[in-house]
C-alpha cells in the first residue's frame, strides 16, 4: 500500500448488495442521492441471484435479480464496491465515517474485459461456494455465469502459481501481487441490509445433516434445480441417481430450542412447497413428502399456492422427524411419528432428504463489529419503533432493511428496503421519524 | 434485394445503416446457438453494415462496441439478439443515448429465454430460429423513425385515500419530504381500523398510543387532511390528476395531483347467519367484537355477557379465510375466500392472552387449522398459550367444527374431529364461541370502476408484480399501501406505505415526468371518422374526435393497440410498433429457407 487512503463521499452508505440493498440503493438514487453501496461478495445479487425460481409466481430468480443488479451497476448516483468488507464505521458530528477494504481480486480492473480466458487455462479445481459445494470451479473464475461485475477472482490459497492464466489472458491484467485497497468514506446516512445466513445443516445432530451426503440444504437444493446448476438436472449427490422419491423435513432449523432458533423462519414452508412442485414438474413420477409442523402460507396468493401443490399431489404429512439414518446405499431413512392415522413410530426410507433449515443473521454487532446495534433476543437487529418505522435501530441516521431485522421473504424484503430509502431519504433532509 | 424496395415507400432521408450484435450471454446463448452463424446471416442483408457478436453485450466493453460503431461506422440502426427486453433493453436504449442516436432507433431480439433456453438439445433449429428472430428485428428497425419519449408536466402534490396506518404513514413520508400531500378519510377520524384494538402485538403497545402519536406527526408535517371525505371524481393521468373531493356536509374541493396512493383498507370477513351459530346464538361472537367487549369490559373478578357468566370460551380460527370451494358458503360474487388472512392467528392468540391475564381461570380452547405466528415475537404467543393451559384442536376442511346452540340445563358445544388426537371426535362444553374472522377489502367499488383499479382473484387490488412493482397498479400513477391490497399487519403497512412514497418521491423528483412513446399516432389524411377506434378504446379520454378525425391524447393512450385492431384504414399506428412493421417482422419469420441458414454451423 502506498499509504494514501482514498476518499469518498456520498449521502448514503448501503452495506450488502442483496435483494434489500439494491432495491434500497435504487430507490434512493432514483430521487437524487448520491449512494455508496459495499458489498463483501465479488458479485452483487446476495442470496436471491442464487436461487432457481422464486414463489408464489415461480418467476426464474435471475430473470427478477439480474435487471435490479444492472440497474445498479449503471446507476449514474451509484457508487458500487465488490468484493469490499466494511471494517468499522464511525459517527462523527452528525456523520458517518466507514473504513473499507477492497480484496485483491488479483487482477487489474480497469484492463479486464471478462472474456474468461484466464478460467480456460487455469488447471486447479475447487469446490462452487456458488453452487454450494455441488460443483466444481476454477481457482480463478468469474463467480457465476450473470455475476455483477463480471471480473474473475482469483483464489490465492488455492492457485498454483503456475501463470497459464496470466500467458492466456490478451489483456495481461492478470496481478500475481495486488494487494487491499483501504477507502474512507464520509455519509450522511447508513442503511444496513447484511442479510441472513442458513441454521448449519449440521446443526441438528440427529439429522445427520453434513454426514449423509443424501440430506441436503434447501439451498443446494436450489442449485440442484437452477437451469444451470452444477448436474444439469437434479440427481443426489451420493451417486448421481435421479431421485424417485423426495423429502422435505420442515422446522429443522427453526421453532427450536435445542438449536437456539425458537422462532419461525417465515419462508421455510414456500420454499420446500416451492421446491417440491419444481421436482414434480423435472420428475414426474417421484413421490415427494413434506414433514411439517404447521403449514405457514400466510402471503398474498402463497395459500393458493399451498393448495395447487396439494393437488399437484405432493404429499403432505403432519409428524415430527425425530432422527435420520441411512442405509449402505446412502439412502436416508427417517424416523418419523405422525400426527394424523398411526400412532406409532415409523420408518420411512427416501432417495434425497431436504432439510429445511431456517434463518440467522449474517452480521452480529456483538461477534462482527463494525457498528454497535442493538440486537434483541433472536440476534437479529432491534428495530426502535417496529410498528409505525420497522427500519429505525438503535443509532440514529442508522436503518436496517430485510432479513437482517428478521426472517422475511422476498416481497417484504422489497417493501422494506423501500421503506427505509424512504426514511434514510427524510433523515437526509433533517426529518427523521423516531 | 426485393426488401429494400420495401423501404422506398417510407420516408427515409438518410441511409438506413443497422448494426446488429449477437450476445453469447457468457455461454447461455452460444453454448446452444451458434453465434457466428447468425453475425454471417445477418451481414448479408443489404441494409446491415456491421454485424458482430460478443461475449456479453450488457457488459461496459460490449456497450463500447455498440458506441464506437454509432460514432465511427455512421451506424443508425441497432439490434442486439440476446436476453429478455426486461432485461437490457434500457440498458442498450441508454448505449445509444450516450452515442448521440435517438434511443428509439433500437431492437432487442430475445434469444435467450425465447431460443437457447428453451431449444437446448436443437442447436441447429436454435440457431435457425435466432436467425429468423434477429432478421425480423433488422427488419422492424429499419422501419422505425426516431420518437421523442412523451414528457407531462408533475404537480409535486400527492392525495392519499384512506387515513388508516398505511395512509397516514405515507402521508407522514410525503410530506416530510416536502411535497403537499391531502388525505382522504370517509370516517370522523384517523387510525381505520387500528382504533378498534386495544393493544397490539408483539409490542405490546397501546393502539391509541400508535395512532395518538402518527396522528400529531400528520398534523405537524401540515397535511391537508379531510375528514369526512369522499371521492367524487377523477381525472386526468399521472403526473396530473385532478380530484374532486365531497364531504360529508356536501361542499367539494378540488386536489391536484402528481400521484395518488390507495390506502383504503379492509373490511372484516361478516360471517352469515348460522355459520358456527352466529347471529342465531348470542354466545357466537367475531374477534372484533369480542375485542370490543373485552376493552369495554367494567373491571371485573369474572367474565360475563348477557347476564350470565362465561366459564369456558372456543376460538375457531380461519373463518372467512382458508376457504374451500364445495364446502364453504360462498360471498355474494360467487367466490370463497381461499387466502389466508395473515394476521388472524397472532392476533387471536394474543387475544386469549389479554383474556387470561384478566380472567386467569378461564377454559380456552383453540380450534385451528395451522397456527401462523409467522412473525419476529409471534411464535411465543403460541408457546405461552399452551404454557397457561389453552387446549388446542386441529380441524381440516373435512372435519369442520360443528356448533350446537345452548339448550335448557345444557351449556353449547363444539364439536370437532380433532387430527392431533387422530382424529378423535371431542365435544367440548363453552359458554361463548369467538369466531377469529378474516379480512376482506373495504368495498370501493366506484374508484375502483372510476380509476379501472386492477383487482386480483381475491377482490384485493392487484400490484403490477409482486417482486418488481409491488406497491404500483397497472394504472401509471397510482400506488398502492397497506391492505387494500392484501392482508398484512401495522407494521407490513407501515413498510408498504414507506415504499409506496419511495415510488413517488422517486416520480415527483422532477418538474416533468418521461414516459416511453410506444402510444397510438393517428394518420389524419387516412382516417374516415368513422369512430369505431374510440368505442374499443378502454382508457377515458385517450381518444377523442377532433374535426372528424380521431385523436390521441399520448398522456392517457397506453398503447394497448385495440384501437388499431378496429381501423378499417390503417389509420391508427402503434408508434414503435406499427402494421408496416409487424408485416415485416412475420415476412422475415416466415419467408423461405434462405441461402444463409444453410451456411453450416
Amino acid at each position: 500500500m502506498n499509504g494514501t487512503i482514498e476518499q469518498l463521499k456520498a449521502d448514503v452508505l448501503v452495506v450488502g448488495a442483496g435483494i434489500a440493498g439494491l432495491q434500497t440503493s435504487l430507490d434512493l438514487a432514483d430521487q437524487g442521492n448520491r449512494v455508496l453501496l459495499v458489498e463483501r461478495q465479488p458479485s452483487i445479487g446476495g442470496r436471491m441471484i442464487n436461487l432457481s425460481k422464486v414463489f408464489p409466481t415461480l418467476d426464474c430468480a435471475s430473470c427478477i435479480t439480474t435487471p435490479r443488479m444492472a440497474s445498479v451497476a449503471h446507476h449514474s448516483s451509484i457508487d458500487l464496491y465488490t468484493y469490499t468488507e466494511v471494517d468499522r464505521i464511525e459517527r462523527e458530528k452528525g456523520k458517518f465515517r466507514a473504513y473499507l477494504t477492497k480484496k485483491p481480486r488479483y487482477i487489474e480492473e480497469e484492463l479486464c474485459i471478462g472474456c474468461k480466458r484466464c478460467e480456460e487455462a487455469c488447471t486447479t479445481y475447487l469446490p462452487d461456494e456458488y453452487d454450494h459445494g455441488l460443483g466444481g470451479k476454477k481457482a480463478i473464475s468469474i463467480p457465476f455465469t450473470n455475476a455483477i461485475p463480471q471480473y474473475p477472482v482469483m483464489d490465492m490459497d488455492n492457485c498454483l502459481l503456475c501463470g497459464s492464466c496470466a500467458k492466456a489472458c490478451p489483456t495481461q491484467c492478470i496481478n500475481f501481487l495486488q494487494e487491499p485497497k483501504t477507502f474512507e468514506v464520509e455519509a450522511g446516512a447508513v442503511i444496513m441490509t447484511t442479510g441472513y445466513n442458513l441454521t448449519e445443516l449440521s446443526a441438528k445432530k440427529q439429522y445427520g445433516g453434513t454426514k449423509y451426503p443424501n440430506v441436503i440444504s434447501p439451498l443446494q437444493m436450489e442449485r440442484l434445480l437452477a437451469p444451470h446448476g452444477p448436474y444439469g438436472g437434479v440427481m443426489r449427490p451420493s451417486d448421481g441417481k435421479i431421485p424417485s422419491s423426495i423429502a422435505f423435513v420442515q422446522c429443522a432449523g427453526s421453532r427450536d430450542k435445542s438449536l437456539g432458533v425458537p422462532y419461525c423462519s417465515r419462508v421455510c414452508c414456500m420454499y420446500a412447497i416451492k421446491q417440491a412442485m419444481l421436482l414434480s414438474g423435472s420428475l414426474p413420477i417421484a413421490d415427494i413428502t413434506i414433514y411439517y409442523m404447521d403449514i405457514r402460507a400466510f402471503g398474498k396468493g402463497y395459500e393458493q399456492f399451498y393448495q395447487n401443490a396439494k393437488a399437484m399431489g405432493i404429499e403432505f404429512v403432519k409428524a415430527k422427524v425425530g432422527r435420520i439414518s441411512e442405509d449402505s446405499e446412502h439412502n436416508p431413512i427417517l424416523r418419523i411419528e405422525r400426527q394424523e392415522d398411526v400412532a406409532q413410530p415409523e420408518e420411512v426410507t427416501h432417495d434425497l432428504v431436504v432439510l429445511s433449515l431456517g434463518m440467522v443473521p449474517a452480521w452480529v454487532p456483538d461477534r462482527d463489529g463494525i457498528i454497535p446495534l442493538e440486537t434483541d433476543t433472536d440476534g437479529f437487529i432491534r428495530s426502535m419503533n417496529e410498528k409505525i418505522t420497522p427500519s429505525l435501530t438503535s443509532l440514529s441516521g442508522v436503518f436496517a432493511a430485510g432479513t437482517i431485522t428478521g426472517p422475511k421473504d422476498i416481497v417484504d424484503t422489497i417493501l422494506e428496503a423501500g421503506a427505509a430509502a424512504t426514511e434514510a431519504a427524510n433523515y437526509l433532509r433533517g426529518q427523521e421519524v423516531r | 434485394m426485393e426488401k429494400q424496395d420495401n423501404l422506398d415507400n417510407i420516408n427515409q432521408p438518410e441511409e438506413v445503416r443497422v448494426g446488429v450484435y449477437v450476445c453469447h450471454c457468457g455461454g447461455n446463448i452460444s453454448d446452444v446457438v451458434d453465434t457466428k452463424a447468425v453475425v454471417e446471416a445477418a451481414s448479408k442483408h443489404p441494409n446491415v453494415k456491421i454485424a458482430r457478436d460478443y461475449v456479453f453485450m450488457c457488459s461496459d466493453p460490449g456497450q463500447k462496441l455498440i458506441i464506437d460503431d454509432i460514432r465511427e461506422n455512421n451506424i443508425n440502426r441497432v439490434v442486439v439478439s440476446a436476453c429478455s427486453p426486461t432485461l437490457h433493453e434500457t440498458t442498450f436504449r441508454k448505449a445509444l443515448r450516450r452515442a448521440e442516436l435517438n434511443p428509439y432507433l433500437y431492437e432487442h431480439i430475445n434469444i435467450r429465454e425465447q431460443d437457447s433456453w428453451v431449444h437446448k438439445g436443437d442447436h441447429e433449429g436454435a440457431t435457425a430460429k435466432a436467425i429468423r428472430l434477429t432478421m425480423a428485428g433488422v427488419e422492424k428497425i429499419a422501419r422505425q423513425d426516431p420518437l421523442e419519449p412523451i414528457v407531462v408536466n408533475a404537480e409535486g402534490h400527492v392525495v392519499v385515500i384512506g387515513a388508516g396506518v398505511a395512509g397516514m404513514r405515507a402521508a407522514l413520508a410525503l410530506s416530510r419530504r416536502g411535497l403537499g400531500v391531502t388525505l382522504i378519510e370517509k370516517s370522523a377520524q384517523m387510525g381505520g381500523r387500528t382504533r378498534e384494538l386495544d393493544t397490539v402485538y408483539p409490542t405490546e403497545e397501546k393502539a391509541a398510543d400508535i395512532i395518538a402519536q402518527l396522528e400529531k406527526a400528520v398534523r405537524d408535517a401540515k397535511v391537508d387532511v379531510r375528514l369526512n371525505s369522499e371521492v367524487e371524481a377523477i381525472e386526468g393521468f399521472i403526473g396530473n390528476f385532478e380530484i374532486l373531493i365531497k364531504s360529508a356536509d356536501s361542499k367539494t374541493a378540488k386536489a391536484r395531483a402528481g400521484a395518488i396512493i390507495m390506502a383504503t383498507g379492509f373490511n372484516h370477513y361478516v360471517p352469515y347467519e348460522g355459520e358456527f351459530g352466529y347471529r342465531q346464538s348470542p354466545e357466537v361472537l367475531t374477534l372484533p367484537e369480542f375485542n370490543k367487549l373485552l376493552t369495554e369490559l367494567p373491571p371485573s373478578q369474572k367474565l360475563t355477557y348477557k347476564g350470565r357468566e362465561i366459564r369456558s370460551i372456543g376460538f375457531i380460527h380461519c373463518v372467512g379465510s382458508r376457504q374451500t370451494e364445495g364446502i364453504h358458503q360462498p360471498q355474494p360474487d360467487g367466490k370463497v375466500n381461499d387466502y389466508c388472512s395473515r394476521v388472524c392467528c397472532t392476533s387471536a392468540l394474543h387475544t386469549i392472552h389479554r383474556t387470561l391475564d384478566r380472567f386467569p381461570d378461564l377454559h380456552i380452547y383453540d380450534l385451528y387449522k395451522d397456527i401462523r405466528t409467522y412473525g419476529r415475537g409471534h411464535e411465543d404467543y403460541y408457546e405461552r398459550a399452551s404454557k397457561r393451559g389453552v387446549l388446542f384442536f386441529r380441524y381440516t376442511d373435512d372435519g369442520l367444527p360443528v356448533f350446537t346452540p345452548p339448550q335448557k340445563d345444557k351449556t353449547a358445544t363444539l364439536t370437532v374431529k380433532d387430527v392431533l388426537t387422530w382424529n378423535e371426535e371431542v365435544t367440548i362444553p363453552v359458554d361463548m364461541v369467538v369466531l377469529v374472522t378474516g379480512m376482506m377489502p373495504r368495498n370501493i367499488a366506484n374508484l375502483i370502476t372510476m380509476l379501472k383499479l386492477p383487482i386480483g382473484a381475491d377482490r384485493f387490488l392487484q400490484e403490477v408484480h409482486p417482486k418488481l412493482r409491488p406497491v404500483e397498479l397497472a394504472n401509471n400513477g397510482i400506488l398502492v399501501a397497506g391492505t387494500c391490497q392484501g392482508p398484512m399487519d401495522i407494521t407490513e403497512c407501515s413498510s408498504a406505505a414507506g415504499a409506496a412514497a419511495a415510488k413517488v418521491s422517486i416520480l415527483l423528483s422532477k418538474d416533468t415526468i418521461e414516459m416511453d412513446p410506444f402510444v397510438a399516432r393517428v394518420d389524419t389524411a387516412r382516417c374516415d371518422g368513422c369512430q369505431l377506434c374510440l368505442a374499443e378504446c378502454e382508457y377515458k379520454g385517450a381518444l377523442t374526435m377532433a374535426e372528424n378525425r380521431a385523436k390521441v391524447n399520448p398522456a392517457l393512450c397506453a398503447g394497448c393497440g385495440s384501437c388499431v385492431a378496429v381501423c378499417p384504414t390503417r389509420a391508427i399506428n402503434v408508434a414503435g410498433w406499427t402494421l408496416d412493421q409487424f408485416d415485416a417482422m412475420i415476412d422475415a419469420i416466415g419467408a423461405e429457407e434462405t441461402e444463409s441458414e444453410l451456411v453450416p454451423a
